[in-house]
Parts: structure tokens; sequence; C-alpha cells
């Protein structure tokens, strides 16, 4: 026995230390002075949907056909001196028909430029079946495109060009309520289409170990989205009388928002310092013609034109600066201030034209201004070799001025200014201690007080805990934490309190290159009660909201190789909220506003098992396999409507490396 | 006691051990042909680290830090002892890494801070690092960047970026894993589209004390504008909700069981809480305005707020965002 096990352990080390040596090995191929790494991934994906298809797309989306799923390339110079670039990095995910797909690449030549480009498309498809009963349904793609190119990006003078578009296209319905506040909805085809296009130019220079950072930039948004509807329409109410035969809507909105960012900084032995000063002008232009033509709820002809048209602006300016002062090695005190003012106004001709009734033009405007300034500081000591602390004092007052009617200021010259004012005082207290070396203990809190907040949900009373206990050793690496958050904002006419809490429990264990696993589980814990006040058969109403949800989170993922021939990966997840039996009366099935009366809970659970296997067919040449489950189910109907389902899904593909 | 075959064996073995030990990373002495020349300031040069470190070294050309080689700039400000200072008595010693004089493995969180900063601190993107929370939690740049074993090719991470958030932030993994979420573990987006780790500037919206790592749009805005530019106005009524407190009053970013990632799975349940009517909220701090007496909220119809006042983030033609 002995004979035989030795010899095997000794092999065991010897593995290991062959694979020590392994990092850092030579891989791809050498072309003139370039190393080339280059790698394609292609297959099927398959996918097998029984249950609510739309909710499937909102939460997964892929679907059937063949991908590119997966590329990488990479070039670089051995000695950095290439003749026209030194890096190429292009990678790409999920290209073919994949509801998300990207595209890096980054190009540069040491001193002289770099250029990094990333591309993105997202295919959205949500049908809002909760939110408006399937009429607001979104199947929309969202294209995002960063382009930023740097010249002399190791100079103490360099230069940024930089470019970002934005679009977003598709078909979507929508809502439209007619004739006036007690009429009818209908649902409305609209076709989106919106565009934001970003320039940039700017630069950073360095003198006498100040940097100065400077960018200059041009923003336009446009919004030409179609709206019609022809043909006759009864509405989604049956005992309404209100019918639309014709509807027509063209809104388009154009919009810039030049912006300028400077930013001088230095860091010193004993002082860092850094200071901004932002502008953005943000405008847009918008003209609204609609008209609309049928009957009232009383079953009166309508043929009513709406039209709009004048701008918007928002001036924003921000101005920052923080000193940070590190008198010692073990003491930082760092104090920042921040002032930001923003200011919303503009003009507008809002005209309603009615062929019975030449209704009487309503010219308005609201203006909103808010300006909050914020003071911070933040002090971090090392009290020894195992112990930190820091300690913080935050304090911000935001005022809120506005002016709001509905009414035409020519016969109504009362408009109601509004004025607030709200100031907020927090501290902060931290402690890390590593009590042994391959673990840390941190314990945080936080105490904030504001005196007149802004809505009934926002932050008042309010002291957020935490806690967490870090185990690092070698291969294996524990972590459990608690963070909880309370808030209450009562005041004489109605409550607000909010409890949070969240535990989560971590492990990763990677004894060897060849295996390792992850598990976490988390369970994050809310319940809050909210005054509500509402109409209901011509009464007021007058109650508290209270919801509950106990959201219980885990996953374990395992991975197995042997010998770069064979891979496994194998994992789990679930979200589960299980609601708060111990707050309700029992299963949800009362209609809203009732649901509101009494606790509400909405358990549902959420959950995916996975399997990918990947084995080396031949030298440069894996065949990857994957199969993924996914489970929506809900236990409660809200607004009678289920969305339940169940989904396979997965690839076969060939991944060649070379 | 053993067969000549096994002796054998166990010398064949010991031997390839020793070859391994003796090309091992750190585990070396400089071989005795290395020519160490003192190019001041106890400065050997990064050739001289090669000898003994060619794991570290080999794929080094594919390092960013290797432009600094590239560029012949001066041993303080290059290589290997442009980070881990001059190497000379650390090769006068046969190596070990109390002998290196800036040893990451060994340093304290601010040393490291401290260390990278000397060249890094020019990056605008890393500004606010001082007043960072991560700073403050003894969160230092090696705790989230491998520079020699980096498996991703931006940025030097040491894992995937969203991988790398969730070892210390758990329950954010299990938020991108509920039915609606941002797609970040499908890879359309990443942590730091919305997030700066370094450090961001004061919020603009709220209170302006929190959030401090949620980067700023470059209009000084909340970060989701820079994706939902169509949300961004200004409009000629803006919904205060959206422009004073900010998207989270009403939705949850980063992941959730509800529709839209709205805070509570019915509609009328967000807009009643705060449609109150009570307290000293609002901006004639008069309270939030109630819903009109013309809605019998026992009506299903009425149930669903969006439906009617769709243009709830802001709209150009109706102060009730009616269209």
């Amino acid at each position: 026995m002995r004979k035989r096990t030795l010899p095997l352990t000794f092999l065991a080390v010897l593995a290991h230390a062959l694979q020590a040596q392994q990092v850092g090995s030579a891989r791809g191929q050498d072309v003139n002075g370039y190393n080339v790494i280059n790698s394609f991934e292609t297959g099927y994906r398959f996918s097998s949907i029984d249950g609510d298809l739309g909710k499937y797309r909102s939460d997964v989306n892929f679907r059937n056909g063949i991908r590119l799923l997966g590329s990488s390339l990479t070039v670089n110079s051995k000695d950095g001196r290439g003749r026209l670039f030194d890096e190429l990095v292009l990678q790409t995910l999920g290209l073919g028909n994949d509801p998300y797909e990207s595209s890096t690449l980054r190009l540069q030549k040491n001193r002289w430029y770099r250029y990094d480009m990333l591309w993105r498309m997202n295919e959205y498809y949500n049908p809002g079946i909760p939110i408006a009963n399937g009429q607001h349904l979104l199947d929309t793609r969202r294209r995002l495109q960063d382009h930023d190119f740097t010249i002399l990006p190791q100079s103490k003078f360099k230069f940024r060009l930089g470019y970002t578009r934005n679009t977003q296209d598709g078909p979507a319905l929508s809502t439209i309520q007619l004739f006036d506040g007690r009429g009818d909805e209908f649902p409305l085809f609209t076709n989106i289409r919106r565009e934001r296009n970003e320039y940039r130019v700017g630069g950073d220079f360095e003198f006498v170990g100040i940097k100065l950072h400077w960018l200059q930039g041009w923003d336009y948004f446009k919004e030409d989205t179609a709206n019609r509807l022809d043909g006759l329409s009864a509405g989604n109410n049956s005992e309404d009388r209100t019918t639309l035969a014709a509807f027509y809507r063209a809104e388009p909105y154009h919009g810039s928002t030049p912006f300028s960012r400077v930013n001088l900084r230095t860091e010193r032995k004993y002082f860092a310092v850094n200071a901004r000063l932002t502008y953005a002008g943000g405008r847009r232009n918008f003209i609204m013609d609609e008209n609309a033509i049928g009957t009232n709820r009383l079953g009166a002809a309508q043929n009513r034109q709406i039209v709009v048209g004048g701008n918007a602006r928002r001036p924003a300016t921000t101005g920052d600066f923080s000193l940070s002062v590190l008198p010692t090695t073990r003491l930082s005190v760092t104090n920042s201030t921040s002032i930001s003012s923003v200011r919303i106004d503009g003009d507008a001709v809002y005209r309603e034209l009615s062929n019975a009734s030449l209704q009487a033009t309503t010219l308005q405007f609201r203006f909103l201004g808010i300006h909050t300034t914020t003071n911070m500081t933040d002090t971090q000591y090392r009290m020894s070799d195992r112990f930190w602390l820091y300690t913080g004092y935050h304090f911000s007052t935001r005022e809120i001025r506005s002016v709001e009617s509905d009414k035409d200021p020519s016969f109504d010259p009362f408009v109601t200014a509004g004025y607030q004012e709200n100031r907020q005082h927090s501290g902060v207290f931290g402690i890390r201690i590593k009590p042994l070396k391959p673990v840390t203990v941190t314990l945080d809190g936080e105490v904030g007080r504001a005196d007149t907040p802004f809505f009934p949900v926002s932050d008042r009373n309010y002291h957020a805990l935490g806690g967490r206990v870090q185990l690092k050793q070698k291969s294996v690496l524990l972590s459990a934490a608690y963070r909880e958050k309370y808030n209450t904002n009562s005041v004489s006419l109605s409550a607000h309190s909010s409890r949070g809490r969240n535990y989560s429990f971590d492990a990763s264990w990677a004894p060897a290159a060849k295996f390792s696993l992850d598990a976490g589980y988390s369970k994050m814990h809310l319940d809050t009660v909210s005054g509500i006040a509402f109409f209901g058969l011509g009464n007021f109403l007058q109650s508290n909201s209270y919801y509950v949800s106990n959201l219980h989170a885990a996953n374990i993922g395992v991975r197995v190789a042997s010998h770069k021939r064979a891979e496994f990966y194998g994992g789990y997840s679930i979200t589960k909220d299980v609601g708060g039996s111990k707050f309700a009366l029992g299963p949800l099935a009362l209609p809203p506003p009732n649901t509101l009366l009494f606790p509400q809970e909405f358990p549902l659970s959420f959950q995916s098992p996975l399997a990918r296997v990947s084995i080396l067919v031949r030298d440069k040449l894996r065949w990857n396999f994957s199969w993924q489950y996914y489970r929506y189910s809900e236990d409660f109907g809200l607004f009678g409507v289920g969305q339940n389902y169940r989904a396979h899904t997965g690839y076969t593909s060939l991944l060649w490396a070379f | 006691m053993f067969d000549n075959r096994e002796m054998g064996l166990w010398l064949l073995l010991f031997a390839t051990l020793f070859a391994c030990a003796q090309s091992a990373p750190g585990q070396a002495k400089p071989p005795s042909g290395i020519q160490v020349k003192d190019l001041g300031g106890g400065f050997v040069g990064s050739t001289v680290c090669r000898a003994c470190h060619p794991g570290q070294w080999q794929n080094f050309y594919k390092n960013p830090h290797f432009k600094s080689i590239a560029a012949a700039e001066a041993p303080a400000l290059s290589g290997c002892e442009g980070c881990h200072g001059p190497g000379k008595s650390h090769v006068e010693a046969g190596g070990g890494k109390t002998t290196i004089p800036r040893a990451f493995s060994l340093m304290e969180p601010r040393q490291a801070l401290d260390t990278c900063l000397s060249c890094h601190s020019k990056d605008f993107g890393r500004v606010n690092i001082r007043r960072s929370q991560h700073t403050l939690s003894n969160v230092a740049c090696n705790s989230c960047h491998s520079i020699h074993k980096s498996p991703v090719p931006k940025f030097l991470l040491a894992k995937q970026q969203a991988e790398l958030c969730y070892g210390c932030h758990p329950t954010v993994r299990a938020q991108f894993s509920m039915p609606f979420k941002h797609r970040v573990n499908e890879g359309f987006i990443q942590c730091s589209d919305c997030h700066n780790p370094h450090g961001a500037f004061a919020a603009t919206w709220r209170s302006g004390t929190r959030p401090r790592m949620v980067e700023q749009a470059l209009g000084n805005e909340e970060a989701c504008m820079k994706c939902h530019s169509d949300k961004r106005g200004p409009f000629q009524f803006e919904h205060a909700a959206v422009r004073v407190e900010g998207c989270e009053t009403c939705h949850i970013p980063h992941g959730s069981t509800n529709a839209k990632l709205l805070r509570r799975p019915a509609v009328l349940a967000v807009c009643l809480e705060c449609h109150n009517g009570a307290g000293s909220f609002g901006r004639q701090a008069d309270g939030i305005t109630t819903q009109s007496g013309s809605h019998n909220m026992f009506d299903p119809r009425y149930q669903k707020c969006t439906t009617c006042h769709v243009r709830i983030h802001g709209s150009n033609s109706d102060p009730r965002f009616l269209r």
C-alpha cells in the first residue's frame, strides 16, 4: 500500500508544480513580431417554452437559431513597438440573433493613440400585463455604442474624442384616455423611434503636479414616435359610451444638451485636492398635434384637436470640491462640498380646439427649481495593523421652488408658488478588524434625520446597520453578512415605516484548477406600512397599505475539469418570495384596492438549474453543450392574471481556438 | 526496500521536481551569470527580474503596464520596479517577499492605494477614490485588480466584473437573478455602467449624500438617463418624483420580482403610498395631492393608474401626464 501511495503523492505534487509553471505560458502564434490568439464559438441555440410566452420573453428571451455565441481575437506586439498598433482586442458575444449582443474593440499604439469601442444590443419584449392589461406592450430593440479615441494617452497633454449613440426602436402599444377625465381608455399602436447622439471633445493637461481635465460635449436627442388608430374602437369599458372613430397624433420631440466640465486635481504627500465644475444646458423643443374623432361619454359627437408647441429648458450647474488631508500614514480626513442647482422652465402654448365649443386656450408652464448643498466629512484611522475605523458626518440642505397651475394665468392670477426646504443630517461609523490574518470583520452604521422630506416614503428618521465576516484562507473564501435599514416617516395624518433586513452567506472553494465550488444564500426581508387615501364609491377613505416580502435567493455552481480534456459546470439558482405568512390573513384573492387594506404578499418562485459540458475533440477544437431550465411560478393572481411558464433552453456549439 | 526500477523512478521524480522548483516563480535564487548593475537608487532594471520570474515576464508584453517598458522610461517609472520599488536589495538577498520594497501582498490597503495613485491619479475616473466608500472600508486596488494574473482583457480585473462585485455584495447577485432585472448576468450591461467603484461625485438627486458610488451621467443627472434618455426631459410638466428624489422612488434598479422593476407589484400601491395628501410633503409642503374624486378605486378601470397617466415620467402637454 505504502509503495503505491507515495509515488502517487509525488505525482500529484509534480502535477501541481508543472501546473504552477504553466502560469504565464505562451499561447497563440507569433507572426511578424505580434502574438495572435483567436477563437470562435458557433452553434445552435434552442428553446422550448411552455406557459406564458410573453413573460418568458420578458425575463429570458432566448430563442432558436444559429449563433456566433462568442469570439475573441487578440493581437499583441511582443516588443511594444508595433508599426501601426501594439494591441488589438476584439470580443463578441451573442451575435446572430441572441437578445443580448455585444462587441468590444480596443486598438492602441503605445504613446500615440488608444481607441475603445463598445457596441451592445438588447431585444426587449415586455407585455406589461400587470401594468395595463397588456396594452403597454413593448417589442423594441435598444442599441448602444460608445467610441472613445485618446491621442497621446501616456503624455501629460492628451486629447480625447468621443461619440455615443443610443437608439430604441420597434413596435409598441400605449393607451389614450378620451374625451375628459371620466372618459374611456383606448389602446393605441405606436412605433417607437428614439435616438440620442452625443459628441465629446476634451483633454488632460498636467502642469507642476496639477492636473486639468476638460470636456465639452453636445448631446442631441430626438423622438419621432408615431401614434395612430384607424377605424372604430369601443374602448376598454363596455359601459362607457365613449367611442373613437379616428385618432391621429404626431409629436416630434427634439432637443440638445450641451455640457462642459472642468476638473482640477492634485495629489501631494500630505493632501489631495479635487475640484470640478459642470454645466449642462438641457433644452427640448416640441410640438404635438392630436386629433380625435368620436363620441364622448354622454354620446355626443366629438371632433377635438389639441395643438401644443413650445420648448423647455433645464440648465443644471454643479460644483464639487474635495480636500483630503493625509497628516500621517495612519490618518486620512476628507471633506467634500457639492452644490447643485437645477432649474426647469420654458414656455409653451396649449390650444384645445373643439368643433362644438371652441374651447379656451390655456397657456401655462410649470417651474421647478432644485438647489442642493451637500457637505460630507469622513475620517479614516488605522489604529493598528489589525484595527481600522472610520467616522463621518454628512449634511445636506435642499431647496425646492415650484410654480404650478393648470389654468390660464390670464384667468388665474393666483398661480401657486411652492417652496420647500429639506435638511438632512447623518452620521456614519465603521470599524474593520482582523483578529486573525485570514479573518476580516467589518461593522458599519449610519443614523440620519431629515426635517421635511419630500415624499411620505422618503428617508426621515432612519438607521442602517451592517456587518460582515470574511474568512479567506488559501482556496477557501467564506463570508457572512447582515444589513438592515429601518426608516420611519410618520406625520400627524399618515404613517410610513419600512424595515428591510438582508442576510447573506457565501462560500467559495477552489482547491485546484480542476475543481471549484461557489454557493450563496441571501434572504431579503422588507415590510412596510404606508398611509393611503383614495376615493371609493364616492367616499373618501383613509387606511394603511401593508406590504411584506420575504425573498430567499440561493445559488450554487460546481466546476470540474479533467486535464483540459473535459470540463463540466453545473449550477442552480432560485429566487423565492414566500410572502409574510405571519402577517397575512390568507392568500391574496381580494381585488384592489382592498389588496392595500390587508397585508399584501405576492409569493412566487423563479428557479433555473443549468449544466454545461465542454470536451476537447481535437487540438484547438472543443465541443460545448449547455442546458438551462427556467421555471417561473407565481402563487397569486394579481388582477386575475397568471404568468407562469417553464422553458428549456440551451445550445450546442464548437469552439475553435488558434 | 525499493527495487532498482522504483529507485530509478524516485530519482527521476526528484530530479524533475528539483528542476521545476528552480524555474518556479519567486522560488529561485538569481542565476550566477546575471550581472546586477545598479542603475542608481538601487534600481536594477526589469531584465534582472526576468531571470528569476520568467512566469511573470513571459506574457507581460500583453499587460498594460508593459507600455512603460516599451517606452523605455526610467526604472523608477517603468516595469517591475515602477510598482515594486528598487530591486537591488531583493536580488542581493536572493529573493524573498520581505526584501521587496513594495510587496503588495504585504502592504496595508492605504499603501497599495498610494502606490497605484502615484501614476493613476491622473485618470479622471479615479479622482474620488480618497473619499469613496470602498477606500473607507479598506477595499484597495489589489482587492479587485490582479496585475499579473488577470483573466479578463480589460482593466486587469481579478474576475469578470459582475463576479467580482458579487463577491462582496451577494444580495446584488440575488437581485440580478430575479425575473425582472437589468441584464448584467447576460452580459448586456455591467456594474460600472452605473457605478464608479473608485468613488463618484455627490449625487445631484435625492439629498446628495446618498448614493455615493453611483456615477452621474455627463449632464449632472442620475445614471439611469445614460440609457433611458427619453425619460430625461426637460418636460413642460415634470413629475417631481423623477427629478427631485430620483428614479429609485418608484423603481428598484438592480432587479425585482415586479414588472418594470417597480417597488410594488400593483401600480396603484406605488402611487397611493405617496399621493395621500398628508403631512408637509410635496412642492408646497402641504402634502402630495390625492387622486381626483372622480376616481372610484373599487372600479378596476381606475386601479392601473398608468393606463391613463401614460406619461408618468413627464409630459409636455398635460399636467396630469395623460398624454
